[in-house]
């Protein structure tokens, strides 16, 4: 019976699993080549298939560690001269290695998914090249006031710290909060409404504007987003009605030997982890994961499982803040002040977080990826050191990350202090999260996943399901999107309580897309309806949304989905 | 007073919520169930140690059990103990000894408080907990609120709601900062003057996040156990006051359970308060002293809303709000009479 839903699970991670499991079997066919030089018919076929994907694997960040334990398993005695092929296979299959390549594959797949939007984003064949323009201005509104916020200051971008400033913070790199650090003068580059407005100034240029249309909607920005019935389909398993986690967790196992819902869960979930495979984990996370689970889980899915090299990578941006100073350090030391050090439900963890952002902003393996996005302005400033000529040794990207920090940054990676107790550990899986997810929330692109189209498709659910309210807030002058948008640029993090965003999250990741937020959003909207009509001024509007602490999302969402 | 009155205190309560008192209760108490040969007092490797009943640190009251205190101190010169007078609260007249010399030098500028015909004030000195769980570095206790409508038969309920209180600087075990009550005491009343202070969350963190934190960081067994082992400490700690209680039926009270938490996870009982401050330091602390008075009052009072002493005490699930049952050794009684067998699996959790 068990077995049979983990098979279930398995069949039902589907098309996705079994592609990765085909690959898997290229790959495995072109390190066959690689070895023995011997090229098999089927390996031919698929040759071009799998060249690409050896050299698409070199360049991933695991490839150093997995090609050395092949070659260790290559040099064992168990791997025999005369059977070369099957020995090889049978002691990779033994080790766990060949989960491991058919994870690299699936995380190398899924890159690709992202990289590239899918065409039928841009159904319309609408030219959306405004779209980043308008993200390039932006870019440069940013730069122009990092800029002379360090005139007015008299601060360089850059300079080397100073021999004390180091030893102190060395000393105290695992209490900052102790640093006395003088930041009366910083103030944040811009906050989420600063933001907005620049989304709400968007036009088409060839979208003629009606004479009563409202400066404030998305509608003329054509990005296909998805209806609700739509979202019914891609949400399956929670339009179906199955039984969630997070909804109640003590409705009776369909397993005999599981007392209940969430004992079950654990149970499958267990035994995900242990298969370690990653496509039957992201499966596993549409229903709902167990807190114990979670950490291990998320790890699995975005391939963000710490080992060795990654500690010591994680010790090289320790160093490179210890060794830089960077006119952006105050700011995000500002930034965990505003945010997480005033919030009841993450000030505990200031420390952690203030570790985890400096060391985030030297991480120059997450520029490529905000900047060579198609969606990207690709912008970046180079800062040359302070007191050093303009050489290139002395120019370096700022910050390194290219991800310059805004007003309540910080929580993209508050969540995770919940997960880990390991800094390492939170650092890689939040890195691994942001660059999967969270960067396209605050930048202007025509990306599928971008919060543009988020926007769109709150607005268009709001429209089409609660006409009622969509008038009234229409009649008010006031944006619904106004109301929801800093609950959509941070993914909902530090407005609902921790245990409902993790929820919130595991949906995000198990169905690989933020649609959900824009969901959720207009959910709640939904279900305070009564209580919204009742008021007429942006401020009431504001106080009838401000507490988010009693929403359950998993019961919410699936009633949203649930067909009639 | 009338039948239909009510009020939220017991005449005694002192007997739980003194230090020194709740100390010797707990004594007898384990003592009492020793000599009846109840499994419960069951004792572990070493003198003194009870398996199931050693939730209280290692405690003498000062200066009646002065030498007892210094036999004791000699088995484990290194450690270090705290001093709080019986008699205070909000972290008053507390600190920390590491030397016997330091008592001693104390007692000699406190005019000889060893004569108690000299000084009316006594102290207690416990075994300080010297590894306590640290989240981001950092100290904290607990802060439970219990609701007790009547010690016998004993029926005593928890609230949900209750938080953990976070010392704003870095804890930290060296000498020089043994002086420093910042690091060392959770109270909100000492923290608030503190420099790192923050009002906007004072410190306080819900019981929920804890228990999220710690299921997906420790895992779930364990984190478990840790809560049935906070409610197990606070049942016996009640069950060990609750003969020597005044139990008048008008009577109710809720108590201000402190707890702090090992680094093993393992509950200790620090001391139990009658008035627990009601006042709110942030906007969350005030929905949540605003629930906790709003639960009482409905678990109180029959469904009627008028206090009425025939009422059996026996609220409506609803009526319970945030609150959960701990014990009904009424409710218990009745179950055990009607269904034996069921009796002996629910209610094994106290055996």
């Amino acid at each position: 019976m068990e077995k049979e839903k983990l098979a279930a699970e398995q069949r039902a991670s589907g098309g996705r699993a079994k592609k990765a499991k085909n690959s898997c079997q290229e790959v495995r066919d072109e390190e066959e080549q690689v070895t023995t030089a011997v090229a098999s018919d089927r390996a031919q076929q698929l040759q071009g298939m799998a060249e690409k994907l050896s050299l698409e694997i070199q360049g991933m960040s695991n490839y150093k560690q997995l090609y050395s334990e092949i070659q260790r398993i290559v040099a064992s005695s168990a791997v025999k001269k005369d059977d070369f092929k099957n020995t090889l296979l049978e002691a990779l299959k033994r080790e766990g290695l060949e989960t491991e390549l058919r994870n690299t594959v699936f995380h190398w797949m899924r890159s690709q998914r992202l990289d590239k939007p899918k065409e039928q984003a841009n159904v319309y064949g609408a030219d959306l090249s405004y779209l980043k323009k308008a993200q390039m201005q932006w870019e440069r509104r940013i730069q122009k006031s990092l800029n002379s916020m360090c005139n007015e200051l008299n601060i360089p971008l850059a300079r080397l710290r100073s021999a004390a400033d180091r030893d102190e913070l060395a000393e105290k790199w695992n209490e900052l909060s102790t640093c006395d650090f003088d930041l009366g003068q910083y103030r944040p580059l811009f906050a989420p409404k600063d933001f907005l407005e620049v989304l709400f100034s968007l036009r088409d240029p060839t979208f003629k504007k009606q004479p009563n249309e409202l400066n404030w909607e998305f509608s003329h920005i054509q990005i296909k987003v998805k209806t609700l019935a739509q979202l019914r389909d891609a949400y399956e398993e929670l339009s179906r009605g199955e039984p969630l986690l997070g909804v109640n967790g003590n409705v009776a196992s369909s397993l005999g030997h599981c007392p209940n819902l969430e004992a079950e869960r654990i149970h499958l979930g267990e035994k995900v982890l242990k298969a370690n495979q990653a496509p039957v984990a992201q499966e596993f996370l549409k229903r709902g994961c167990p807190r114990a689970l979670r950490g291990r889980l998320w790890s699995l899915v975005l391939g963000s499982v710490v080992r060795d090299a990654d500690a010591d990578y994680y010790d090289e941006l320790k160093a490179m803040v210890l060794q830089y100073d960077l006119m952006v350090d105050k700011l995000i030391i500002k930034d965990v002040q505003l945010t997480a050090s005033n919030d009841d439900q993450y000030f505990v963890f200031e420390d952690l977080l203030y570790k985890t952002m400096l060391s985030f902003s030297r991480d120059s393996e997450v520029l490529p990826s905000v900047t060579r996005d198609k969606c990207a302005g690709g912008q970046v400033i180079h800062a040359v050191l302070q007191g050093k000529p303009a050489t290139l040794e002395n120019t370096l990207v700022f910050p390194p990350s290219g991800v310059i920090p805004f007003h309540g940054f910080t929580m993209y990676a508050t969540p995770f202090c919940y997960l880990y107790d390991d800094p390492c550990a939170i650092y890689f899986t939040f890195r691994a999260f942001y660059l999967r997810y969270w960067f396209r929330l605050h930048t202007v692109s025509s990306h599928e996943q971008g919060i543009v189209a988020v926007c769109l498709c709150f607005e268009r659910l709001l429209q089409c399901h609660e006409p009622e309210l969509w008038a009234h807030f229409r009649n008010l002058h006031i944006p619904p999107v106004k109301v929801v948008f800093k609950w959509l640029m941070r993914g909902f993090s530090g407005h609902l309580p921790p245990e409902q965003l993790l929820y919130l999250w595991d949906l995000v990741l198990a169905y690989d897309s933020l649609e959900i937020v824009a969901l959720l959003a207009a959910t709640i909207l939904s279900f305070r309806k009564d209580n919204l009509m009742q008021v007429n001024t942006v401020h009431n509007v504001e106080a009838v949304l401000a507490d988010l602490s009693s929403i359950k999302v998993m019961p919410l969402l699936q009633l949203s989905l649930l067909r009639d | 007073m009338g039948d239909n009155q009510t009020i939220n205190h017991f005449p005694n309560h002192y007997e739980l919520t003194r230090k020194d008192l709740l100390v010797k209760n707990i004594k007898r108490y384990r003592k009492d169930l020793e000599r009846e040969g109840n499994p419960l007092a069951e004792r572990g490797e070493g003198p003194g140690k009870y398996l199931h009943l050693d939730f209280i640190p290692v405690t003498f009251v000062l200066p009646a059990d002065y030498n007892m205190f210094v036999e004791e101190y000699r088995k484990s010169p290194q450690s270090t103990w705290i001093m709080k007078p019986c008699g205070k609260s909000q972290g008053a007249g507390i600190f920390l000894i590491n030397k016997l010399s330091k008592l001693k030098k104390w007692s000699r500028e406190a005019r000889n408080p060893f004569n108690p015909n000299l000084t009316k004030e006594s102290y207690v000195i416990s075994r300080y907990i010297d590894n306590p769980l640290l989240i981001g570095g950092k100290k904290f206790d607990l802060r439970l609120y219990v609701l007790i409508t009547s010690f016998r038969p004993l029926k005593a309920y928890l609230f949900k709601l209750g938080f953990c209180r976070f010392c704003t600087v870095k804890y930290d075990t060296s000498i020089q900062e043994l002086d420093n009550m910042y690091v060392h005491l959770t109270n909100v009343s000492v923290q608030k003057h503190g420099e790192e202070y923050n009002s906007l969350h004072g410190g306080k963190l819900s019981v929920q996040n804890l228990r999220l934190y710690l299921e997906s960081t420790r895992g779930k067994a364990v984190t478990e156990k840790l809560f049935a082992n906070i409610s197990w400490c606070i049942v016996h700690s009640l069950k060990a006051v609750a003969p020597v209680m005044a139990n008048d039926r008008h009577c109710f009270e809720c108590y201000g359970y402190d707890i702090i938490i090992d680094n093993k996870l393992k509950p200790w009982l620090i001391e139990v308060n009658a008035s627990p401050s009601l006042t709110s330091t942030t906007v969350n602390d005030r929905i949540l002293k605003y629930k906790l008075i709003d639960n009482i009052v409905s678990l109180v009072l029959p469904s009627d809303g008028v206090p009425d002493v025939r009422w059996n005490k026996c609220p409506s699930q609803e009526a319970m709000g945030n609150f959960e049952l701990l014990i009904d050794e009424e409710l218990a009684y009745q179950d055990e009479r009607e269904n034996p067998t069921k009796y002996k699996s629910s209610h094994g959790k106290w055996k």
